[in-house]
């Protein structure tokens, strides 16, 4: 295209190519699904795509991609009329096609031509081509397939498919993010198959996402990531295609293989390369699963069996090479065998480059913002809200007659409305990530304790705020380790106590009461109150025999640092320091833990933890010059006392009926140590609150309104305060207390106490 | 009112060595490295937080974030005198802890070349000195410099966060 262009067409090229790349990224997962299901539908729209494609490239002259559109179209026409047989790797080279016409875009868009594009255009059309003259050889067959494994020994430099790429820190970091992903759903993969070998699905899953970790491994040039994965790919193939392997079961195998890609994924995140220590020794390990195969290889070319099975035991040195020296193979067999060796890498070669860019086939599209401009966005918003009461109910305003404004304001008011609503909902991540993380983490730990378990997890699509999912990954590890350690029995002793030998852990999360409540719950022998109370004793963090203690004081030592009642520390769990993590976390996220406990029935931890930057609906309420925030959630009802409603214990308890009912009454002003407009209970107003099952009564002057309210944390510099959860910015600029309706209570009986001690000391004088 | 004094940079560094904000407490001039300064504000209504020691006033809105207020006398035991229209709030970032400090009066930005400032003196009787950084002489006058990261977060503050929390 060298001559001049003209605005005219300029416009149309862009047009296309932005068309093109639509229809592309709307047909990767279709090209992906054809793999699975040939649906002739699927098949049409992707037919479409390359046969538009063609026409537009042709009439703008971009002849490369022309060329790779027409012979992808050529391909498919054949498929379609079922000349030839659907394989896996024409779906690999549509994808290879699908990735060069991106490029190939990507280079329109940038120089108006797609000349630079040649040589990728030549390789991709030349195996387009190769898959249409001759079906290519199927990747079933098992001769070919077993040629692949010695491949992975042979460090396979990238095909140059890709014009040399420049890695930035941009994608070097992406990269990590997708190739976390890719294992983690790898992970989850090889773990269902554990338990249901027999379901096909999931090994194949697995493969595509070692696949494709591999593909982007080999892109970015981490040769011991790419070697490992390949490895493995070739361990999964082998699974797949039902061969035999050495082992019944590879998954522990696959597993410790898994753990190491992630930890040389850890180290290109940290900036190093990809350095997996004795990655030679794993590769043999993984090698060694697929051993016996080699062999049949081998023997098919006419070796002796007995030969090779000696060659087995040698696997350290090329196999080839050995039986040459045992005399059991001639140099052509072993040149034959390699040569069909390489023809078959060259294959993989071409197969794992091209699916390397293809994400895994995923409804929803996504895109990656850096938390930190998030947090901003959300910041500013906030403050928006606040900004907004202020102008709406500013004092200037008051008395005005003001019809068209209000009807702005209300206008503004709900477009705010929606962008925080928005703004919260995009931090919130589903929690399933976190809990698949932990079935992993119970499979180990359930082999290592030799207890059988049964993981549930319900609610995973509850949503939490990320950096919330981020500060409780650690205590629900710990938790985890200690309901596997310490609450389930052995087999044996649950047999032995009537349960079933399989114990069950629940992991659960919900939305409940304005915050998000996460629970684990395990059939287990429970917490063991004398055992607790032995050790506290011993430990000198309770005075006297611990008689006196409720239930829940009792259960709430196990958090103190250095507390452990194991009678052995194993390499799971014992040394005490879980538990105070856990609860160091939970008070960094100002969320609570309720702990309930039936011996030798089981133990429910719930973590409760808030919504950040929640925004409730609170009813402002007055006592003295002080406004305070209640959240309506927790308000049951309100209503002005008589003089007979109330009932004074000789303990100076006061108690008000409400029907049938009595519940204490909490005097907020004694909380606030303020003065309010009358002490007379019947002056003000009670309103009736709950939390969990109790309830009581708060004892106000006045009830100002009910709004909308955006929860700030008290500073850091302050930390927890009982009785309070957080503030929020008035209208009129002020800061008012948000009451925290479960530490009201204690905060009131120790303030109560507290002033009952001083009347006492007083009348004493 | 508020006067944002933006001097907080890191290109500034240089510029602002040797600087302190001085403030009068008591009769007793006092100065804070300029580089916590975030601003100055005038005395506005404080949203007070139960079980908080005395000095902790509570806290205020510093357009859109929430942070504690100080009261420097209180925190020196010294005597208490109702806020005026003199009285300001000196907002101090240390360690991205952000604290607003109340005192009498905020005087001036004075340049005390560390030739200028001797150590504290280490008197038993005043366990209050360890907040004191240096005494700094400026013509006749001395200036008692603060170390803000003391007065924030010493185990003293700590212990009486701490039993405040606890015996309350």
């Amino acid at each position: 295209m060298s001559m001049q262009l003209d605005d005219d067409q300029i416009e149309i090229i862009q047009e296309f190519v932005t068309e093109s790349r639509d229809m592309i990224e709307q047909l990767e997962p279709a090209i992906i699904e054809l793999g699975q299901n040939s649906d002739p539908e699927t098949m049409n729209a992707i037919f479409r795509l390359f046969h538009s494609m063609k026409g537009s490239a042709g009439f703008l002259e971009f002849t490369h991609l022309t060329r790779v559109a027409h012979a992808a179209e050529s391909l498919l026409d054949l498929i379609r009329n079922n000349e030839i047989e659907l394989l896996p790797e024409h779906v690999t080279l549509f994808c290879a096609a699908c990735d060069f016409s991106k490029d190939a875009l990507d280079a329109v868009d940038a120089s108006f031509s797609d000349d630079e594009m040649n040589v990728a255009a030549d390789t991709i059309s030349a195996q387009l081509h190769q898959a249409i003259d001759g079906p290519a050889t199927s990747i079933e067959d098992p001769e070919d397939s077993i040629a692949n494994i010695p491949a992975a020994a042979v460090p396979s430099e990238p095909a140059p498919v890709f014009p040399e790429l420049e890695i930035t820190e941009e994608m070097r970091t992406s990269f990590v993010q997708e190739s976390g992903e890719l294992l983690q759903n790898a992970e989850q993969g090889l773990l269902n198959w554990g338990e249901h070998p027999e379901d096909s699905d999931s090994i194949g899953d697995i493969f595509r996402h070692i696949h494709s970790f591999k593909g982007n491994c080999g892109f970015f040039g981490f040769g011991h990531l790419e070697k490992l994965s390949h490895q493995m790919e070739n361990v999964l193939d082998r699974v797949k295609s039902g061969s035999k392997l050495a082992v019944d079961n590879p998954t522990e195998q696959l597993l410790a293989s898994l753990d190491l890609l992630q930890q040389g994924l850890n180290n290109i995140a940290d900036g190093k390369e990809d350095f997996i220590e004795d990655l030679d020794s794993h590769l043999d390990d993984l090698k060694n699963l697929m051993s016996p195969l080699l062999g049949d290889l081998l023997a098919e070319e006419g070796v002796d069996k007995l030969a090779i099975s000696s060659a087995v035991e040698i696997q350290k040195k090329p196999v080839g090479e050995i039986l040459m020296q045992q005399g059991s193979a001639t140099a052509e067999q072993i040149a034959k065998a390699l040569k069909r060796q390489q023809e078959s890498s060259e294959e993989a070669k071409s197969k794992a480059k091209p699916v390397s860019r293809s994400k895994v086939p995923a409804k929803r599209q996504d895109i990656r913002v850096e938390l930190g401009k998030l947090d901003n966005l959300i910041n500013l918003i906030g403050e928006m809200v606040i900004a907004e009461n202020m102008l709406i109910h500013n004092p200037d305003l008051k008395g005005l007659e003001l019809e068209n404004f209000g009807k702005a304001a209300q206008h503004m008011s709900k477009l705010v409305r929606e962008l925080q609503e928005m703004a919260m909902s995009i931090r919130m991540v589903p929690v399933s990530g976190l809990f698949r993380r932990m079935i992993r983490l119970v499979h180990d730990i359930s082999v290592k304790a030799g207890k059988k378990v049964d993981l549930q997890l319900i609610g995973e699509e509850t949503e939490i705020d990320k950096t919330v999912i981020e500060t409780i990954t650690d205590p629900l590890v710990h938790l985890l380790r200690n309901s596997l350690d310490h609450g389930l029995e052995t087999p044996a002793e649950r047999s032995a106590n009537g349960k079933s030998d399989k114990g069950t852990i629940k992991l659960s999360a919900r939305h409940e009461e304005g915050e998000v409540w996460v629970t684990i719950e395990d059939d287990g022998r429970g917490l063991n109150r004398d055992k607790i109370l032995e050790k506290a004793i011993n430990k000198g963090l309770i005075d006297g025999d611990g008689s006196d203690l409720t239930e829940k004081q009792i259960n709430n030592l196990i958090f103190a640092p250095g507390f452990s009642t194991a009678a052995q520390v194993t390499d799971i769990s014992g040394r005490g320091v879980g538990m105070d993590v856990v609860k160091r976390n939970l008070e960094k996220i100002k969320g609570k833990i309720d702990i309930t406990s039936k011996l030798g029935q089981g133990t429910r931890i719930n973590l409760r933890i808030p919504l950040t930057l929640a925004i409730i609906d609170g009813m402002m309420v007055r006592t003295g010059t002080t406004t305070c925030i209640v959240p309506t959630l927790s308000i049951l009802e309100a209503y002005r006392p008589e003089m007979e409603q109330i009932t004074v214990t000789p303990d100076g308890d006061e108690l008000a009926r409400v029907r049938e009912h009595f519940f204490p009454v909490v005097r907020l002003h004694q909380i606030l140590n303020k003065k309010p407009d009358s002490e007379q209970l019947c002056d003000g107003i009670l309103i009736v609150l709950e939390y969990q099952d109790s309830r009581f009564c708060l004892f106000i002057d006045e009830i100002l309104g009910q709004q909308q309210t955006v929860i700030k944390g008290l500073s850091d510099f302050i930390g927890t305060v009982p009785g309070v959860s957080g503030c929020t910015i008035l209208g009129d600029g002020g800061v008012s207390l948000i009451l925290d309706v479960g530490t009201l209570v204690e905060s009131f009986d120790s303030k109560k106490e507290l002033a009952d001690a001083a009347l006492i000391s007083k009348g004493g004088k | 009112m508020a006067e944002d004094l933006s001097l907080n940079g890191s290109d500034n560094e240089d510029t602002q060595k040797d600087k302190y904000l001085t403030f009068h407490l008591a009769g007793e001039d006092y100065g804070i490295e300029i580089c916590y300064v975030i601003e100055i504000i005038g005395i506005q209504s404080i949203t007070e937080v139960p079980d908080m020691p005395a000095f902790i006033r509570g806290v205020i809105n510093l357009r859109g974030k929430v942070i504690p207020v100080m009261d420097v006398r209180a925190r020196f035991k010294l005597s208490a005198r109702d806020y005026d229209d003199r009285t300001c709030i000196i907002v101090i970032n240390v360690d991205a802890t952000e604290v607003g400090l109340v005192v009498d009066e905020v005087s001036e930005v004075a340049d005390i070349p560390e030739g200028q400032v001797e150590p504290a003196p280490r008197t038993s009787k005043n366990s209050d000195n360890s907040y004191i950084q240096g005494m700094g002489k400026m013509n006749n006058r001395v200036i008692i410099l603060l170390d803000v990261h003391k007065l924030l977060f010493s185990g003293d503050m700590q212990r009486l966060l701490q039993n405040d929390g606890d015996d309350e």
